[in-house]
């Protein structure tokens, strides 16, 4: 082989080399990031699933005992109906409340300082870290101390003061009430970001033909707002899985088990019970509930293509 | 309608006392002594105010420990989750990646957000164990990074694709290699997005309690969010006390959103909102 072609072929080579460094840099460059979420998000799920396969005291493969232990066990069946329960009203009345507020400033408060003061005040609650909203709370609704039961005494409501954490209904009021005051914000900013969107010219034209204010709402803003308030649900539906920070400083899932939510429960069998293997098993099942909430509303995003 | 316009304003202003009264009770609380805290009835304002319990929590109590943690330990995962998010988003905005593969792994971080993080602590606490981890900084900064790249990553890639990528070419074109033109170029543009997107996930980070509870035992490591809730938590309330770790664990991200606060809807719901204000 001459010279002239051997270097041809080397330079050939170099290109081809070349190009493949070019095109593996992108891969190469995402491979660490990639790494830290597969051994810190996807191997913990790998774990789960063989701890929950074996025994933890004497380490022997059980099959799906563990998963079945579920159904013969009131307090995780309590639990999920604590759950259900928290999610239902936490999300329905912050929606309904967010969404109403949202309305009523959009119609009602034409000043732009106004409304960027409650833009403001708005997000007050929200980023609250949990555990000072669970301070908040104990500072409201302790019986003795609590300053509720003072301000109701004083509107002349009740004579005898509430023991609001002490009773299965109310700390499941309190609990709730930390949520809705902390999130009902969330659906606000959301839905008032979408009613600006809501072409003007299209609003007018309804109110001239004589389109009152529910109709307005009904058949012009709210096919503006069905997809975000779908991503609210999405956010809010998943989020009531992971409550945990305010609950167990206001009320460490009692009076008995009546607010201890799945979390909560989930905590105690692995860290007060160590039953570990139990706990893991339970932790897929809430694993695959939060991604059947989310599968879920996912395909209903994607029917309206916002994401 | 001057009537309506009086009664909307009115029925606002009721809801904002309503909603910030909590706020204001906490705040009025932290600054009462013990003598004026236990005065019948409770009075509205502090006669006179003290800063006593903040003193008390912070110097007495060693909490300013805590705050060291909590800030170190945030910092830190702050630093390295936007370098590892540039290093997820600007090659998924900049090079050349197959569209299924950057949308296969945008959507699978996107779901990473809606994974319950208590699923993951019983294989973390055996994890953070078996690396001799257990009650360190170092484990709340591993694994706070990783929960703050499914935020961080959607942020940082929506800056990425706003910015025009004509620049950086133009500079590569005049001879600068794709390390200068990002360093040069592409990250000054970047800046004040990358700090917001730093500022919000530091506010998450100083906000978090459930695996600094799980994965830490002493003040060592333990954030101030535990030394809030091992407040509420004990036999004997002491209020004041507690409402100043309330105030002070409040305060910080508040402020931080609050400045950052044009990024804050855009933020929590990944891009979805955008806030002109």
């Amino acid at each position: 082989m001459s010279e002239a072609l051997l270097a041809e072929q080397r330079a050939a080579r170099r290109v081809t080399t070349a190009t493949r460094m070019r095109r593996a840099t992108p891969y190469l460059l995402m491979l660490p990031p990639i790494l830290l979420l597969l051994g810190l998000v996807v191997y913990p799920m790998v774990y789960n699933v063989n701890l929950s396969l074996h025994s933890y005291r004497t380490g022997a493969f059980v099959g799906l005992h563990n998963f079945l232990r579920v159904f013969d066990d009131p307090l995780f069946v309590g639990s999920l109906r604590a759950t259900g329960l928290y999610m239902l009203l936490a999300v329905g009345i912050e929606v309904l409340l967010g969404l109403a507020l949202a309305l009523f400033i959009h119609r009602s408060v034409t000043s732009a300082a106004v409304r960027t003061i409650v833009y403001i005040l708005m997000i007050l609650p929200m980023v609250t870290p949990p555990v000072a909203a669970g301070v908040i709370a104990r500072l409201m609704y302790t019986p003795n101390y609590g300053v509720l039961n003072h301000l109701l005494r004083l509107g002349g409501v009740i004579t005898r003061d509430i023991e609001w954490l002490s009773t299965g209904p109310t700390a499941m009021f309190s609990v709730l009430s930390v949520d809705i005051w902390q999130w009902t914000p969330f659906v606000f900013l959301v839905t008032f970001a979408g009613l600006q969107a809501v072409p003007q010219d299209v609003l007018e034209a309804a109110k001239s033909d004589g389109a009152g204010s529910w109709n307005l709402f009904r058949y012009i803003e709210f096919p503006y707002l069905r997809s975000l308030l779908l991503l609210v649900l999405v956010f809010r539906g998943t989020d009531t899985l992971r409550v945990f920070d305010h609950v167990l400083v206001l009320t460490g899932g009692g009076p008995g088990s009546s607010t201890e939510f799945l979390s909560i429960y989930l905590y105690r069998v692995a860290f007060k019970f160590f039953d570990l293997s139990y706990a893991a098993a339970i932790s897929l099942y809430v694993l695959l509930a939060a991604s059947v909430v989310f599968m879920l509303l996912q395909r209903l995003l994607a029917t309206e293509a916002v994401m | 309608m001057r009537a309506g316009r009086f009664l909307a304003y009115g029925l606002l202003g009721l809801f904002v006392v309503v909603y910030l009264f909590p706020f204001y009770w906490m705040l009025v609380t932290a600054l009462k002594s013990l003598a004026d805290l236990y005065r019948y009835p409770p009075t509205l304002v502090p006669s006179p105010p003290t800063l006593q319990p903040f003193i008390s929590v912070l110097v007495k109590r060693g909490y300013f420990s805590l705050i060291w943690n909590s800030v170190t330990v945030s910092l830190t995962a702050v630093v390295a989750g936007i370098v590892l998010s540039l290093l997820i988003a600007y090659p998924l905005t900049r090079m050349q990646v197959s569209p299924r593969f950057r949308r296969g792994l945008l959507a699978w971080i996107l779901s990473l957000r809606f994974l319950p993080p208590i699923v993951a602590v019983v294989p973390f606490f055996a994890i953070i164990r078996g690396l001799g981890l257990y009650d360190t900084r170092t484990a709340l900064i591993l694994l706070y990074t990783v929960f703050s790249l499914p935020f961080s990553v959607w942020m940082v890639k929506g800056f990425l694709s706003e910015i025009p990528a004509e620049l950086e070419e133009a500079a590569m074109v005049d001879g600068a290699t794709r390390l200068v033109a990002f360093f040069r170029v592409l990250l000054p543009q970047l800046a004040p997005a990358v700090l917001a997107a730093g500022v919000i996930t530091f506010a998450l980070m100083w906000s978090e309690f459930m695996f600094a509870f799980i994965l830490t035992a002493t003040p060592r490591a333990q954030t101030f969010s535990i030394g809030v809730a091992s407040l509420v938590t004990q036999f004997e309330i002491i209020w004041n006390d507690m409402a100043a770790v309330g105030v002070i664990s409040a305060v910080i991200p508040i402020a931080l959103l609050l400045a950052a606060r044009r990024y804050v809807a855009q933020a929590l719901t990944f891009g979805a909102v955008r806030e002109k204000s």
